[in-house]
């Protein structure tokens, strides 16, 4: 039998209060002078030394009672050895270690090392030993060894690291390396861990440990978590063209525990200048999501970080991203060259209303388009531009295949066999037949790809459908290009290629007024700006996780820059991709220093958000899941598998223990009313 | 000292006489009020010398009332007569230490026994008789001879008064050496609580008779002595006069002990009706009247 909190021993001495009673009380009794004495004597007293043995008696149960109530404080629990040791062919295990971010939690780490030298301590001489740590994945510290000694060393270089956790993935390691040893003996995993319940999914888990494997689970975290509040998310566009920030900032905070959190004070900070604050409140278990707009963003790579002042786990109160401001790229629109007004006016009038879009604009018509100049350009616009000459066609065909980005749309001008001729190259459909409705008659862009970048925006309201469109081409687009938008007919409204480098994007209707009503519809701007802002996209976050790796680009003729990690380390890595690019894996949590020789970049990198819930995880539901049910698999936590709370927790011996000694309790009070308690003198 | 609003009865309570110091203005206040309660004079045939008139007043004998004065002056008027000594009677006083004790009372039954013989000897003094009283415990160690003269009431009351509770009893003893005392034959009174072996007892109460004396027993007890009434879980009860201690359980001694005393009283009546003695129980809680009516009545009939 063990104790998990032995001092309340010292309410031992508490048992001289009953006894000194006694011993008190029993002088006290009264002497009275009494005439009669010759007819008391009379009568038989052998009653006085039954009522001595029940004083006695009444003594002892209020002593037993006494020292029940305190062994019941001390909170015994049975624990029986080692599973290992009542074997007789030695058995392995596998120790699992967890290192995840949630572990820097002060000594948690330091009390899992512990666990793992008191596992060490209850393995057999002759047991097998292998040390895994996990996070999110698991590392091979130590493979099968009996020699404790290098296991104990082992354990000592070992620390908490920044990354989340998952269980199912630590098991299926622990147990794929039990595969590969070979023993009669008992397979075991130990598990040390805070034990998260972010760390397990039971909806989604399918891994179950084999029946001979026995899985013992060691809680270092306590069964009161503390409260958390932690930013778990900021949405930010990484590039941006403009001075001003004009899209929403969008930053998810939530609060873990379930105590209400009053002013939390949100700090949004830009190259370590506070841009603005905020106050906010958070129920228990409660997100919020905080906005930030209309901020001025500086040229080059600033770095920004959202803090949230909290007193409690200070490594998930800051979130690091980066927001690069770049100068806009030149675009070219080329319409048919025409007398009257132009057939861009609505186009070229979207596209000059936001500073903030990849690029700028310029307008030519085919006719004064020198295809030489098609390369000083990084975006081109076909605008219902009519027949095109070869040399601009063949000069578009390279333009993309080298990287250039198209948009195409049809319109009254367009001529199907001269378009389908010289654009068949790049164009992501061919043209088949004009579709001209009848007067009066229109119809709408119903099947949209929403989760496409492009129509992302409509996504919630849904009134794209609301244009009216009375002319468009029917298309039948390229093997391997992407229909984004069909009219009612099924016939592609808007589809995507790519071609070498490049994208082109098609419109079978018009860009303009002459075939549908579009241009007078509120859903015109956001749709030409997510179509041109979805052409220039560099894949550039704002942000990567931990673990996720991440591209630095190198300098034109130059190697990929050396990089510093967020704790000031020159990184060692050198894997490159083909094209001569750093890739780096983000391995803690901060801004990574890109040192380029004019200007310097940075990469943020951010923990897990998922990792600051300390929620317990529901071990019987853990249990079950990955033994395969209660009580049919080996590996289902006996008692003495578990941490010495949780062994105490399940036993709940000083629940008896109490219940036994308030019975004793009401038996004494039942007694001592009936025999009124003698007291003697000598 | 006493509201002329109080009634007589009041004066024979034992707890409000004990506030009165003087025996004699005891046994007068006592005697006085219990004479004006009865509705029928005790004195009838003791009395024969006329003394004076006093007003009738109902409940009085109408043969004492001047029927001459009456129809001469149409007023009532009773004839009194100054009775005749006749007779003599001791009243023996028990002072063991036994004596002294009270329960819940704050008369201890040698107050009780004080009270009872002054208030008898008042009554008697009023009818002309001797009134010797004597004192004892293991032996007499007060006496004083039964007389009627003037200003011997206040030797009695003197001597009863100076009485205290000390010693051992051996009542049969003491009674036995009183027989032989006493020579003429006369009333002996003897108060006591009676804790002696009723056999004994028996050959004293012979030896008495034997010598002529008509015996009157006053058996004072106090109420828990009858009852053994003590709310306490468990007492170190102490004997009175040996001083020996005994620790006793009051609910479990308490059926017993009442038995047992049930048949020392019991025993004590037998013993009494069979030597003919006039016995009375009486506790410490009862009136004095109930004492003094009994005396009386049991002597109206002799």
């Amino acid at each position: 039998m063990s104790f998990l909190t032995p001092l309340f021993f010292l309410g031992v001495a508490a048992l001289a209060a009953p006894i000194l009673v006694h011993l008190v009380r029993r002088t006290r009794a009264r002497r009275v002078q009494f005439p009669a004495l010759v007819f008391v004597r009379q009568v038989p007293q052998r009653t006085i030394r039954r009522r001595t043995l029940q004083n006695v008696f009444l003594l002892l149960l209020r002593c037993l009672a006494i020292l029940l109530i305190v062994i019941a404080f001390t909170r015994p629990f049975f624990s029986g050895g080692s599973a290992a040791k009542d074997n007789s062919a030695a058995g392995a295990t596998v120790i699992l270690i967890d290192n995840s971010l949630s572990m820097r939690r002060e000594q948690m780490f330091a009390e899992a090392q512990r666990r793992v030298e008191a596992a060490l301590d209850e393995a057999r001489i002759d047991e097998q030993v292998a040390l895994l740590t996990f996070d999110k994945r698991y590392t091979v510290i130590n493979r099968f060894t009996v020699d404790k000694t290098k296991l104990r060393s082992a354990i000592g270089t070992l620390s908490a690291g920044w990354d989340g956790t998952d269980y199912e993935q630590a098991l299926r390691g622990a147990e794929s390396l039990l595969g590969e040893v070979g023993t009669t003996g008992p397979k075991r995993i130990v598990m040390i861990s805070d034990f998260q319940a972010p760390g397990w999914n039971h909806a989604s888990a399918t891994f179950k440990l084999s029946n001979n494997t026995q899985l013992t689970t060691l809680d270092v975290g306590g069964n009161n978590p503390p409260w958390n509040v932690a930013i778990t998310n900021v949405e930010a566009r990484g590039v941006v063209f403009g001075q001003k920030y004009l899209d929403n900032l969008v930053v998810h905070i939530s609060n873990f525990s379930d105590t209400p959190k009053a002013d939390v004070l949100v700090d949004f900070q830009i190259n370590e200048q506070t841009v603005e604050k905020r106050d906010i409140s958070l129920n228990s278990r409660d997100s919020r999501v905080v906005e930030f707009t209309g901020f001025n963003v500086n040229e080059g790579v600033n770095r920004c970080t959202i803090d949230i002042v909290s007193g409690d786990f200070p490594t998930d109160n800051r979130f690091y991203f980066t927001l690069r401001r770049e100068t806009p790229a030149k675009a070219l629109i080329i319409e048919s060259a025409s007398r009257g007004r132009s057939d861009s006016l609505h186009l070229q009038s979207a596209l000059t209303t936001n500073e903030d879009l990849p690029f700028t604009f310029s307008l030519k018509s085919t006719g004064s388009v020198d295809p030489a100049s098609i390369w000083d350009y990084a975006l081109v616009v076909l605008n219902d531009t009519g027949p095109i000459s070869p040399a601009l066609a063949d000069t578009l065909t390279k333009f993309v295949s080298g990287g250039g980005q198209v948009i195409v749309s049809t319109g009254p001008r367009t001529q199907l066999e001269s378009f389908n001729a010289s654009l068949q190259q790049i164009t992501p459909a061919t043209l088949r037949e004009v579709v001209q409705t009848k007067a009066g008659e229109s119809v709408a862009i119903t099947e949209v790809k929403f989760d496409h970048p492009i129509f992302e925006v409509f996504q919630e309201s849904g009134r794209l459908a609301s244009a009216n469109v009375i002319g468009y081409f029917r298309s039948e687009p390229r093997a391997n290009a992407a229909v984004l938008a069909r009219f009612e007919d099924g016939s592609p409204a808007l589809v995507e290629a790519r071609t070498g480098k490049g994208r082109v994007l098609l419109f079978t209707s018009s860009l303009g007024s002459s075939w549908n009503d579009l241009p007078l519809t509120p859903l015109y701007l956001p749709f030409i700006h997510q179509m041109v802002r979805y052409a220039g996209a560099r894949e550039e976050n704002s942000w990567y996780g931990l673990g996720q790796t991440f591209t630095v680009a190198k300098e034109r003729d130059a190697p990929p820059p050396a990089v510093d990690t967020p704790s000031g380390a020159r990184l060692s890595e050198n894997r490159l991709t083909p094209d001569g690019d750093l890739l780096v894996t983000a391995r803690e949590p901060g801004f990574y220093r890109l040192r380029y020789n004019e200007r310097p970049g940075f990469a943020a990198v951010n923990i897990d958000g998922a990792e600051g819930d300390f929620t317990k995880l529901n071990f019987p539901e853990f249990v079950v899941g990955v033994t395969g049910g209660a009580g049919t698999a080996e590996g289902a936590p006996a008692n003495n598998n578990l941490s010495r709370e949780e062994v105490e927790g399940r036993q709940k011996v000083w629940w008896s223990l109490l219940l036994v000694a308030l019975l004793l309790l009401l038996a004494e009070s039942f007694l001592a009313r009936r025999t009124k308690m003698v007291k003697m003198i000598g | 000292m006493f509201s002329p609003a109080t009634t007589p009865a009041r004066f024979l309570d034992p707890e409000l006489l004990a506030r009165i110091g003087s025996l004699e203005l005891l046994a007068r206040a006592v005697v006085e009020g219990f004479m004006s309660g009865l509705h029928r004079s005790p004195f009838t045939g003791f009395s024969t010398e006329f003394t004076e008139y006093r007003q009738y007043n109902p409940g009085d004998d109408l043969r004492y009332l001047d029927w001459r004065l009456l129809a001469r002056t149409d007023r009532y008027f009773i004839k009194k007569y100054r009775a005749d000594t006749n007779t003599q009677c001791h009243l023996l006083v028990d002072t063991s230490a036994s004596m002294n004790y009270a329960h819940a009372s704050s008369v201890t039954k040698l107050q009780y026994a004080q009270y009872l013989a002054a208030s008898l000897a008042y009554l008697l003094n009023r009818q002309q008789d001797a009134v010797g009283m004597v004192g004892f415990a293991e032996k007499v160690h007060t006496h004083v001879p039964a007389r009627n003269r003037t200003g011997h009431m206040r030797t009695i009351y003197g001597n009863l008064s100076m009485l205290e509770a000390a010693g051992q009893t051996d009542l049969a003893q003491s009674l036995h050496q009183l027989a032989e005392i006493l020579t003429r034959r006369g009333i002996v009174v003897i108060i006591s609580d009676f804790y002696d072996q009723p056999d004994r007892l028996q050959e004293a109460f012979q030896h008495l008779r034997f010598k002529g004396h008509d015996l009157v027993a006053f058996h004072v007890l106090d109420q828990n002595e009858l009852d053994f009434d003590f709310t306490d879980p468990v007492l170190l009860l102490e004997d009175a006069e040996t001083q020996e201690q005994m620790p006793v359980l009051p609910d479990v001694v308490m059926d017993g002990y009442r038995e047992r005393m049930r048949k020392h009283v019991e025993e004590m009546r037998r013993c009494a009706a069979a030597n003919h003695v006039d016995y009375e129980m009486i506790t410490t809680k009862q009136p004095l009247d109930f004492a003094l009516f009994s005396f009386l009545s049991r002597r109206s009939g002799k």
